[in-house]
């Protein structure tokens, strides 16, 4: 036991969750009470009377065929974020990890984008999709080509995520090879006396090693992925091109402030949280389950 | 003795010195305060005339005025209303002027009325006098024009009564003070028209042609998109198909002229009027594909019109009727549709009344709504054309005169969760996944929650 009196460390506490239940809690739970009243306004107007409507908002997304579309982007760019996000990440840790010079290069150069703004990455890529004038264009003009509507209801999730899950991978990079570079040293070295090179180190000593690590990732990243709003909202806002890229958090930001249906924008993002802490949790037993499992053997 | 004299005698002659620095001192003050009382105060009122009670203004209080417009960012008249502020400071420097104008969009709306309902109003606000306004109208923080009025007979004295009628509130109400009201036409780069042979779209045969020629020659017909500003299309449409009396009604369900209207979505996309990117595209992109040369028509608003550099060759043209449509050519969609307001906190204390009235004032009189007004759209005061308009100054001045018809556009009749709904809709419209009459009556179903 750290500290055997509890009551300062309670004091210390408290603070802290007081915020937590003012500015995120007590919201939460207004939140959801919005989403049974329609609401037209952020904030009640002086003289206006509430209409209660109950579950109709929810009754609404059922039947919603946006609310849907935003819900399957939404699920394929978790999967996307967990394949590509994660693995390239990890990919780049595994190599960076077994070079012996430029270790900090490589961390600056992967790690920049998370420095650059959502907003000026999806202003920089909306840049390069633009149809009149964009830099894709202009170099396949150059090359003889027709140019290409990059953001095409065809095309437009896929070049959207391209940006979304690039501009994450060194977040995830450096978590990994922070992971990795905490692995002891005589473990290598043991396990060349075995015979155990190249990716079986990576298959029987990185990876088992890295399991916490790499089980908080991807419980970053698939909420992450739940969150995801600015970049695409930049590239191509309200889910163009015709509603094709809506993700969960464009197409409540869409609903709240761009039409003004506030309620059906908090049963929106009702949802959203619902959607989270499920994710969250089923990351969290698939884990645990795999660490019993293996503390059992 | 005599060193003592001496002693005492210097000692007097620095008491004395030190009494005359002060003399000087005080006297220097004043007349400095004096001068600066007399410069500060040059007798001219927010009418541009001289005014002899004003001297009685180097007595009063200092005030800080909370203002904001929709004269921000990108508006071309952002700097005509800042040289208003900077010439009213100058006029009345007692009074401080914290100025917070954006461009006006949705979230601007919705901040506002946010301010409304927590008590934050500033002291006077230019703001939406149709249904756009209705959030903050049901704030009840408006002084209206009749009780200013009774106060100071000279408020809105340089405006036009018929402009202040019709930027009255929905509920009839005379609140604001306009400066310029508006139209929105179809803004054509004749000499595009020129070079292919082409007659201005005035007829739909023309537009036709017109649609179909640009387009083989790989320039874009109509620059829009219909993603981000589908507006303008969306009410000249509506208007054309239904004629001005249907187009200005409310009804419960959709009325088939409004579907034929929007039903020419999907027609004038399938023609390849519209740029490939339509979807994605947002309207300054649109904007800048119409000024470069690349698309050869854009339905837009008055304002529009001082931010097109080619201002020889561009020209304005009513919206040709469409087929079947019960309008009358010369139709417009236009009007008054934002003032000048005081809020009831600034009303309530004095010192802060009487500059709320100047500063409106200042903005309102005729040389104000002259600058503010320069050739684009209506003037809410009596003011002459400017001498050196430009000829697509000119040609939007001619094109409001020819109108048969002035007619407000939806977004003033409808609730804005309605308005946001339809314009929210038009892609689906223009690609055939929606109806029209499926959307418009979703649309008037939430007006009518």
């Amino acid at each position: 036991m750290l500290y055997k009196k509890k009551l300062p460390m309670f004091l210390f506490l408290l603070p802290g969750l007081v915020l937590m239940v003012l500015f995120l809690y007590l919201p939460f739970g207004e939140n959801i009470i919005d989403s049974l009243y329609e609401l037209q306004f952020l904030v009640k107007i002086p003289g206006q009377e509430l209409h209660f409507i109950g579950m109709a908002n929810y009754q609404k997304l059922l039947a919603d065929e946006h609310f849907r579309t935003a819900l399957f982007n939404t699920i394929k760019l978790m999967a996307f974020t967990v394949i590509f996000q994660l693995g390239i990440a990890l990919l780049l840790a595994i190599f960076v990890s077994s070079l012996k010079r430029g270790h900090n290069f490589f961390r600056t150069v992967y790690f920049f984008p998370i420095v650059i703004s959502s907003t000026a990455i999806g202003l920089l890529f909306k840049l390069f999709y633009n149809f009149n004038g964009g830099m894709l264009n202009q170099l396949l003009e150059m090359l003889g080509h027709e140019p290409v509507n990059w953001l095409s209801p065809e095309l437009a999730f896929t070049m959207i995520s391209i940006p979304v899950i690039w501009s994450y991978v060194g977040f995830y990079f450096v978590i990994f090879l922070t992971g990795i570079n905490e692995v002891p040293q005589e473990l290598y070295d043991a396990s060349k006396v075995d015979g155990c090179l190249g990716w079986q180190q990576v298959y029987y000593i990185i990876l088992p090693l890295m399991k916490n690590v790499i089980g908080t990732c991807l419980v970053l990243a698939v909420t992450g992925a739940l969150k995801v709003f600015d970049l695409p909202w930049a590239i191509a806002p309200k889910g163009a091109p015709q509603g094709k890229t809506h993700f969960l958090g464009t197409f409540l930001y869409e609903q709240t402030f761009t039409i003004g249906n506030v309620d059906y924008g908090s049963a929106i993002a009702f949802v959203i949280v619902l959607i989270g802490v499920l994710a969250a949790q089923t990351i969290n037993r698939i884990f645990t389950r795999l660490s019993k499992e293996e503390d059992s053997l | 003795m005599a060193n003592q004299f001496a002693i005492c005698n210097g000692v007097s002659m620095k008491i004395a010195m030190k009494w005359l620095s002060l003399l000087l001192t005080v006297v220097l003050v004043l007349s400095l305060a004096a001068c600066s009382s007399r410069n500060k105060y040059n007798g001219i009122d927010a009418f541009g005339e001289e005014d002899d009670n004003i001297e009685a203004e180097g007595e009063k209080n200092p005030v800080t005025l909370t203002t904001i417009s929709m004269y921000g960012g990108t508006d071309p008249n952002a700097a005509n209303y800042q040289a208003v502020i900077s010439q009213f400071m100058e006029d009345y420097p007692y009074i401080t002027v914290e100025d917070d104008s954006q461009a006006a969009d949705q979230d601007w709306k919705t901040r506002i009325a946010a301010d409304f309902a927590v008590g934050n109003e500033p002291d006077v606000i230019q703001y939406f006098t149709d249904a756009n306004a209705s959030d903050v109208l049901a704030a009840e923080k408006f002084v209206t024009i009749d009780e200013i009025k009774a106060e100071y007979p000279d408020y809105a004295r340089d405006t036009l009564d018929s402009a202040l009628e019709a930027a009255a509130n929905p509920d009839g109400v005379r609140r604001a003070v306009p400066t310029t009201g508006y139209w929105e036409g179809l803004f054509c780069n004749k000499d595009l028209f020129d070079n292919y042979g082409l007659a201005l779209p005035t007829t739909w045969e023309n537009m036709v042609k017109a649609i179909e020629v640009f387009q083989a020659k790989d320039i874009i017909p109509i620059a829009v998109s219909l993603n981000n500003v589908p507006h303008y299309w969306v009410e000249y449409l509506m208007l054309s198909a239904a004629g001005p009396e249907e187009y200005t009604k409310v009804p419960k369900t959709a009325p088939a002229d409004w579907c034929k209207g929007l039903a020419m979505f999907k027609t004038l996309r399938d023609m390849g009027a519209f740029p490939v990117d339509t979807d994605t595209i947002d309207n300054d992109l649109a904007g800048e594909l119409f000024k470069t040369k690349k698309a050869a028509m854009q339905l837009d608003g008055s304002w529009y019109a001082s931010g097109i550099t080619d201002q020889i060759n561009t020209v304005v043209v009513e919206l040709p009727v469409i087929p079947g449509g019960k309008s009358k050519p010369g139709a417009m969609v236009g009007g008054i549709s934002s003032g000048f307001y005081i809020t009831k906190k600034a009303w309530e204390d004095l010192d802060t009344r009487d500059a709320a009235v100047q500063f409106v004032m200042a903005n309102t009189n005729k040389e104000a709504v002259s600058m503010y007004w320069g050739g684009n759209g209506q003037a809410a005061a009596a003011v002459s054309p400017s001498s050196n308009m430009t000829p697509l100054g000119l040609s939007g001045l001619q094109y409001s005169d020819r109108a048969t018809s002035s007619s407000p556009p939806t977004d003033s009749r409808i609730s804005q969760e309605a308005y946001n709904t339809l314009i929210a809709g038009i892609v689906d419209i223009s690609t055939g996944t929606k109806a029209p009459e499926e959307l418009l009556n979703e649309v008037l179903a939430i007006n009518a929650k």
